[in-house]
């Protein structure tokens, strides 16, 4: 698969600039430091999501480029991707899932940081290998300049969407009425930005829809996927409570994708660019639609031990916190009632 | 006979089974079972502050219970005795009724809004022996009354709190004798409990209705249990009810008793405190006036109003997608409102298009409904599953606006007398514009307002008779025993089973039961035509000028309408005022409530010719409920006629000089 001319023209480079921007800053009007802080009262899910944020999900996308023999550069994208923190809308899902919001928020908070240390060292994990074939590729073909991972503009990308996050935190102390609005719009924008792509693609490169071999798509749909399994699959085996779990998966599969637009627009030059830019928009794309899925699913299996969970939090508020309420297992049958 | 009582809520569920539910031959054997199944988990809850809340735990209760009906008996109540219980809402009268039934009596319950006459009335004709008062002034009222009531031996005091006069007894000091009694070895109540049949009753209700002498409802054990085991609400023990409405009425009696079946617990809040409580309970269940949903309406559109314009952008793309979609969806589920029997082709060619709507709309919607109108159902709490409304029909208007907004309403049908459930919506029979099916085991008949004749089911008619309009007759195991020593009127109820409603119905196409009127509310013009009052009130008191307004114009020429003009609407106009006898000196006011009957009550608006209203007339005092309104917020339509019989006749002097 070539791309001969640039995915994104300049102006459209700029429109998915203020997007990111718009989107990292509604990000930002949800977060209060209290969300970082209490991202230590809940240690064992925070470890249990760390480690399969940044254990599992690179892992997957590794192997999946691997066994998919992806070429280089679409691999590093692959590998970007699950290396990426996670991203708002996965606190979204994780409500509609009937998970913990707030595990979801912390998780995003604390990977939101954790990720200036991760990433650097993730990719050059996982993707070193692939960035020296690409350097051997070009050099062989007569450029003199080679490939090298950008780690430092990685690291400098990712500072740089940090700070409309920070706008946006700031706007949540200031007004917490215009910050909700900050945060409709991002939650609107994060839609329009993904057809905004795929609309740009489609104008301008419908052939890309075709000639894209089977093995791209499927890997950049199956990264999700697999994320959110063995993100479920994880917090079973360590027995997290369902609603952790249900998070936990969210949070694994679903990767903070403006993050990704950001860093290959800043650090990755063409003919890379365009690549790996495409690769992000189809995980973007799909991801939306299977998390909408498995959200569903989570809501449909999870009403059990949710409506307990949210009766007796009522219950604790209402008749003191030391008021404890068991159900009768013939009525709720056999659910987790932590 | 008192009328429609409204509309329950239910979220459609995942496929769990409708919910385990714990049952028993009679109440007290139902009280017993779900002190063994249930135990400690709360069954009411009292406020003591905003975030202070005393749980009742089931065994608890019904411990307690076995106390008050030791004493009871000690106290000389005798087996099917009656026993009076007048009071609100709160934990010491479902004690008081738990007593009475496990003594194997039965109550008469009335309201803090009781009047004296109807104590008097009530006490006699029930032959009420022992009798339970809520508050200090019930106590002073009834111990002034007791000159009239010479069978009345004794009272006894509800709230903890109040002062007994002499004579008096306190609940709390008889749950203390029946304990040391019970602790003695007392097991009369267990004898008791081994002679309660299924047909003795369990409460005498006397509805005051909309007209005339109050009559006893005699319900029995076997009407609530035959409830209790076929509402097809999917309560479950993880669900929290607030108890709002007057529990003396069966509407919220047997809610309560749902959820004693169903193990859930019941919040008793108060209307001071409702939206407090409503926030801090997170509620999934209640029993609600009407009003309340026309209110949250309201609250909710205001709120979009005030909204930033992108938010408001957002709110009206999201309720637009919904609508269309939701009405896809209902029509493709055979959910929608069927009066005629379409055919087969108009079917087909309506389901490709709405199959083809939904299709295009499906993402849109969903991406809308999870940013949007998510949102905007925190508004009745973020764990509403839906309400239920008692004292009269939803407006179209807020049915839809609730169902499309994703909270599904499953309005309901029933009187007092059937105990009062007949008909229900069903998530899998939604049907906006109807009161769902009937209930299992329960048999509706249609019946000719003219010649009696059978309209449904009429087994010559390859429809049944669907579709057609006539009084609604209902036979089922909810069905009454008859009115207490009042067979007169029992005999014009009941025959062969068979309960006259009084309400005028039809049975839709999709087998749903759609309420249209009230046989007595119907008004004949001189010139012979009928017309009912209810839809045009409807209409009008959508209007946000309108507080309260009914229809007249019994043997006039033409109907007319008395209106209470709403302070709060015209101040959002500028035209500020604190009374509204000021407001209706402003030919202002007249002007725009003129335009707003017209504007409303037109053809475009689906009214025929005769339904036009030419006369109006403004009122400067509501409507209340301590004289034109039943509790359950019905207008007494004799009450007012008589009140405002010289405003009619001016009103009607008026129109005739204006024409």
């Amino acid at each position: 698969m070539e791309i001969n001319q640039q995915l994104l023209n300049p102006v459209e480079q700029g429109l998915l600039a203020i997007m990111i921007l718009i989107i990292m800053f509604g990000m930002g009007a949800t977060l209060t430091p209290k969300d970082f802080r209490s991202a230590l009262e809940r240690p064992r899910g925070m470890l249990i999501g760390f480690l399969s944020q940044f254990g599992l999900m690179p892992l997957i996308a590794f192997s999946l480029a691997v066994l998919l023999q992806l070429p280089p550069a679409l691999a590093i994208a692959l590998i970007l991707i699950g290396c990426l923190p996670g991203g708002t809308t996965s606190n979204m899902f994780a409500y509609f899932a009937r998970g913990s919001v707030a595990l979801s928020i912390s998780m995003t908070a604390a990977s939101t940081l954790l990720a200036l240390v991760m990433m650097p060292i993730l990719l050059d994990l996982y993707a070193s290998g692939f960035a020296d074939r690409i350097d051997a590729d070009l050099r062989a073909a007569g450029d003199d300049v080679g490939f090298v991972m950008p780690y430092t503009n990685i690291i400098l990308s990712l500072l740089l969407v940090l700070v409309p996050v920070a706008g946006g935190m700031i706007l949540l102390r200031v007004s917490p009425d215009w910050a909700k609005t900050a945060e409709d719009t991002a939650g609107f924008m994060a839609i329009v930005v993904i057809l905004f792509l795929l609309g740009s693609v489609l104008i301008r490169h419908s052939n890309l829809f075709l000639i894209t071999p089977w093995q791209i798509y499927l890997g950049s749909l199956c990264v999700g996927l697999i994320g959110f399994l063995f993100g479920y699959g994880m917090s079973s085996l360590t027995r997290l409570p369902p609603r952790y779990k249900r998070s936990v998966s969210l949070e694994t599969g679903i990767q903070n994708g403006p993050i990704a637009f950001a860093i290959i627009l800043l650090s990755f030059r063409e003919p890379l660019q365009s690549q790996m830019l495409w690769l992000a928009i189809l995980y973007s794309s799909f991801i939306v639609i299977t998390s909408s899925f498995v959200t569903l699913f989570y809501r449909r299996i999870g009403k059990g031990d949710w409506e307990i969970h949210r009766n007796n939090l009522v219950h604790k508020r209402l008749f003191g916190e030391d008021y404890h309420t068991r159900y009768p297992e013939a009525a709720v049958g056999k659910v987790d009632q932590r | 006979m008192t009328s429609a009582f409204g509309h329950f809520t239910q979220q459609p569920q995942s496929n769990r089974p409708a919910g385990f539910r714990v049952t028993g031959a009679h109440l007290a054997e139902l009280y017993a079972n779900a002190a063994r199944v249930w135990g400690d988990m709360p069954a009411f809850a009292t406020r003591r502050q905003a975030l202070e809340w005393e749980p009742t735990g089931f065994r608890e209760l019904y411990n307690r219970g076995c106390f008050l009906a030791t004493a009871l008996i000690d106290l000389g109540v005798e087996p099917r005795d009656h026993v009076g219980l007048l009071g609100d809402n709160r934990l010491e009268w479902i004690l008081a009724d738990y007593g009475v039934q496990l003594c194997g009596a039965a109550d008469v319950p009335r309201g803090r809004d009781v009047t004296d006459g109807e104590i008097a009335f009530i006490f006699r004709h029930a032959g009420i022996r022992t009798a339970f008062v809520e508050t200090e002034t019930l106590q002073d009222r009834l111990l002034r009354l007791r000159g009239k009531l010479p069978e009345l031996r004794e009272v006894i005091l509800l709230d903890p709190r109040a002062k007994p006069a002499e004579g008096v007894r306190r609940l709390s000091g008889l749950i203390e004798t029946g304990r040391r009694l019970r602790d003695a070895g007392d097991r009369r109540v267990e004898e008791r409990v081994a002679q309660i049949s299924p047909d003795d009753l369990f409460t005498l209700i006397y509805t005051s209705g909309t007209t005339g002498e109050p009559k006893g409802v005699m319900l029995t054990h076997a009407n609530m249990i035959s409830q209790l085991e076929r509402i097809p609400l999917e309560v479950t023990c993880t669900d929290r009810v607030v108890s709002i409405l007057p529990v003396w009425h069966i509407f919220e009696r047997v809610f309560e008793m749902l959820a004693v079946s169903r193990g859930c617990c019941t919040f008793y809040s108060s209307v001071r405190t409702l939206s407090d409580d409503m926030r801090n309970i997170e509620p999934t269940f209640m029993g609600s006036a009407p009003r309340l949903w026309e209110s949250i309406h309201q609250k909710i559109l205001k709120r979009v109003k005030e909204a930033h314009p992108v938010r408001r952008g957002l709110f009206h793309t999201a309720y637009f997608l919904s609508h269309y979609y939701k009405e896809s969806v209902f029509f493709l589920t055979g959910r929608s409102l069927d009066l005629k029997g379409r055919g087969r082709i108009r079917t087909a060619v309506l389901g490709i298009i709405h199959a083809v709507r939904w299709a295009l709309l499906l993402p849109w919607y969903g991406f809308f409904n999870a940013a949007v109108l998510e949102k905007l159902r925190l508004v009745v709490g973020g764990a509403f599953k839906g309400s239920v409304s008692g004292g009269g029909a939803l407006p179209r208007e807020v049915d839809q606006f609730f169902n499309y907004l994703g909270i599904p309403v499953l309005e309901g049908y029933g009187l007092t007398e059937t105990s009062p459930v007949i008909a229900v919506r069903t998530p899998s029979k939604l049907v906006i514009g109807t009161v769902g099916p009937v209930i299992p085991d329960t048999e509706i008949r249609i019946v000719s307002l003219d010649t009696e004749k059978i309209l449904y089911p009429d087994r010559s008619r390859d429809d049944l008779g669907r579709g057609l309009k006539g009084e609604i007759l209902v036979r089922g195991p909810q069905i009454m025993k008859g009115y207490y020593r009042n067979s007169e009127a029992t005999k014009a109820a009941l025959a062969e089973g068979w309960l006259r409603t009084g309400d005028i119905g039809i049975i839709t196409f999709n087998d749903c039961l759609k309420i249209v009127g009230r046989c007595k509310e119907t008004i004949v013009l001189s010139s012979g035509e009928n017309l009912e009052p209810a839809p045009i009130e409807m209409r009008l008191n959508q209007s946000a000028l309108i507080d309260q307004c009914m229809v007249v114009g019994q043997d006039r020429k033409y109907p007319g309408v008395l209106i209470v003009p709403s302070l709060e609407g015209f101040s959002e106009l500028g035209i500020s005022m604190n009374h509204r006898s000021e407001l209706n000196g402003r030919k202002e006011v007249r002007q725009r409530i003129a335009a707003e009957i017209r504007q409303r009550i037109s053809h475009k608006e689906g009214f025929k010719v005769h339904e036009r209203l030419h006369a109006f007339g403004l009122l400067p005092e509501p409507f209340t409920t301590d004289e034109e309104l039943t509790t359950l917020f019905k207008l007494k339509r004799h009450v007012v006629t008589e009140k405002y019989r010289a405003e009619i006749d001016a009103m009607y002097h008026r129109a005739e000089a204006e024409r």
